[in-house]
């Protein structure tokens, strides 16, 4: 028994599954810290040498942060933000994936290049126009201060993954529904939409994950406290002497778990997604 | 560019979508169905552009109740040019991108190949490599400034145990700088290997055959047969990563607020502050246009390096 025991455990030590433990250790030893850290007591978080084992265990932190931090507020915030933006973007960016991908218009290579653009331009170009008109428009402190933006900026990437999920749809059935004298909009209603839903998906993930982590903007507009998203709440957790790590933590691992459940649920998604751009198109 | 040449092959297909009906017509529904979308991003992402690059050109005051912009001038460039401050901010950024991207494609492209021969696993192994990438950078930057604490952080007792002394991680410029990098190598590093492991798994097998047979080192493969054919990619990964790192300023404003001093300022925490803290939006604009037009220029060179590429090999 012993002898097929170690059998087997050498068989385990080899240079790729050595090579894969240490990826996993870099990558997970900083998210164990950030998870031990928010069940920490608010003593053990200040200690030297650190406690590297949160014991005693405790949720105070937790409940810091809903009681006297407010994080309930900011969550909702983060929440009707991403999800207003994500819905407006697969509304808007399904029919332009649409148009993009399969109907004959001049200079749509031009444009799609231009979104492709777009899409990695930095924010903080376009960060002080935006800002006064906001100001101009009294639109500072407000959910659509940042759900427009928002679905604009992610729309770029949003067509790009719909229309490369759109030109894999066999063409035979839009044209069936073009001889059965369907509309347009009928058959991009219920022939073509159905088809692209995997395209759509992910689309959904992308821009639902860049609205919840997105930082300057909601820094720079919305900075009462009455619509603070997650980001900005965090970052201003506490005075600029005293940084509460511990309950910036637990609402760090609050604010991780959705995205972090949702991720990973749809992983295909996200990689077909994260690739769509570099090796399919 | 692949992109370009990919839909400029669909064009004739698309005009032939619908046999017997009218191509001017499907074109106007196209222009319908997009319309949407282009007015949105081009009111809330041109246009401000465009403002943006007229505020930097002319003398902007802000008061209270609005702002008025008036006369052309080039002074708030000429204030950019000769300001210390700028410079430095482009030098760190341009430098600190180089850097991390280096490092982020050689580590990226090392984890994808470990990825690649992994069987059972390498879905589990892509889970937790998409949550640091998913992770909002605030709550990375604030963790990465809780391990690098100065007097109770745990890379101070890490270092102290293994007998490196008892550095101060955030309180230097240079390994502030440091420390930056490696929270965001952290954090990106995984974006470079998934991408690259989408490439290496849809790279021919026939070709690794091939090589096999003919009894060619590991080495020799990997040098002369997986690196070319997976150069499309890696310059794909690269330029994502660059035009990313290009704009940084999430993790440097909660890790370091751009110092000690002025050592962690990039182009857009420089430009966040001259806009927000001294209220200046015409220099403030001027900086970002400067950032703006370097990631215009690196698009649109990156853009001619790759077309030439897929030009020359194209089968991928």
């Amino acid at each position: 028994m012993s002898r097929r025991y170690v059998f087997t455990w050498r068989r385990w030590i080899n240079w790729l599954n050595l090579a894969s433990a240490v990826i996993v250790f870099f990558v997970a030893l900083p998210l164990y810290w950030l998870i031990a850290s928010s069940f920490k007591i608010p003593r053990a978080i200040g200690a030297s040498p650190p406690q590297y084992f949160p014991i005693p265990l405790s949720a105070s932190n937790y409940t810091s942060a809903f009681l006297h931090y407010g994080f309930a507020r900011y969550f909702l915030n983060s929440a009707i933000v991403s999800v207003a933006a994500t819905m407006i973007v697969l509304a808007v960016g399904s029919l332009a994936g649409y148009g993009l991908g399969r109907l004959p218009m001049r200079g749509k290579a031009s444009i799609l290049l231009i979104l492709l653009m777009i899409a990695v331009f930095p924010e903080i170009a376009v960060i002080s126009p935006l800002y006064l008109l906001m100001r101009d428009l009294r639109w500072l402190d407000s959910f659509q201060a940042l759900i427009l933006p928002y679905t604009a900026f992610n729309l770029p990437f949003a067509i790009w993954i719909i229309r490369n999920y759109m030109l894999g749809i066999p063409r035979e059935m839009e044209e069936a529904a073009r001889i059965d004298g369907a509309s347009a909009l009928k058959t991009f209603w219920s022939i073509i939409l159905p088809q692209a839903l995997p395209g759509l998906f992910t689309a959904a993930i992308f821009t639902f994950t860049a609205c919840w982590t997105e930082f300057l903007m909601a820094l720079t507009f919305n900075n009462s406290n009455a619509f603070r998203t997650i980001p900005v709440g965090i970052a201003l957790f506490g005075s600029p002497n005293v940084i509460p790590y511990g309950t910036i933590f637990a609402a760090s691992v609050v604010a991780t778990v959705p995205i972090g459940i949702l991720v990973f649920v749809f992983r295909r998604s996200v990689i077909s997604g994260l690739t769509s751009g570099a090796v399919k198109g | 560019m692949r992109l370009r040449d990919k839909v400029a092959e669909e064009r004739p297909q698309n005009t032939g979508t619908f046999r017997g009906s009218n191509a001017n017509q499907l074109a106007r529904l196209g222009w319908m169905f997009t319309s949407p979308a282009l007015v949105l991003v081009g009111a809330v992402t041109v246009f401000p552009i465009l403002f943006s690059i007229a505020m930097s050109l002319s003398n902007v005051t802000v008061s209270g109740n609005g702002f008025t912009m008036s006369g052309f001038t080039f002074s708030n460039y000429s204030a950019l040019v000769h300001s210390a401050s700028w410079r430095y901010a482009l030098g760190f950024t341009i430098f600190y991108t180089i850097a991390t991207v280096v490092f982020e494609i050689i580590a990226g492209t090392a984890i994808a190949l470990v990825l690649e021969r992994l069987n059972n696993a390498r879905g589990i192994m892509m889970a937790v490599l998409l949550i640091p990438w998913s992770m909002i950078t605030i709550i990375s930057a604030e963790l990465w400034q809780y391990i690098f604490e100065g007097t109770y952080g745990v890379m101070q007792a890490i270092f102290g145990a293994l007998g490196f002394g008892r550095p101060v991680f955030l309180g230097s410029p240079t390994s502030a700088i440091v420390s930056m990098m490696v929270a965001d190598i952290w954090k990106t590093t995984p974006f470079v290997a998934i991408i690259v492991l989408a490439g290496l798994v849809m790279l021919p097998s026939d070709v690794f055959e091939a090589a096999r047979v003919d009894g060619s080192s590991s080495w020799y493969t990997f040098w002369h047969i997986t690196v070319p054919l997976l150069r499309p990619t890696i310059t794909i990964a690269i330029l994502f990563r660059i035009l990313q790192a290009f704009g940084i300023f999430d993790l440097p404003f909660v890790l370091t607020g751009g110092g000690p001093g002025v050592a962690t300022t990039s182009l857009a925490i420089l430009g966040y502050k001259v806009m927000f803290e001294n209220l200046d939006f015409g220099a403030g604009a001027a900086v970002a246009t400067s950032a703006a037009l370097l990631v215009l220029f690196g698009c649109l060179l990156a853009l001619k390096a790759f077309r030439t590429q897929v030009g020359g090999e194209g089968s991928l």
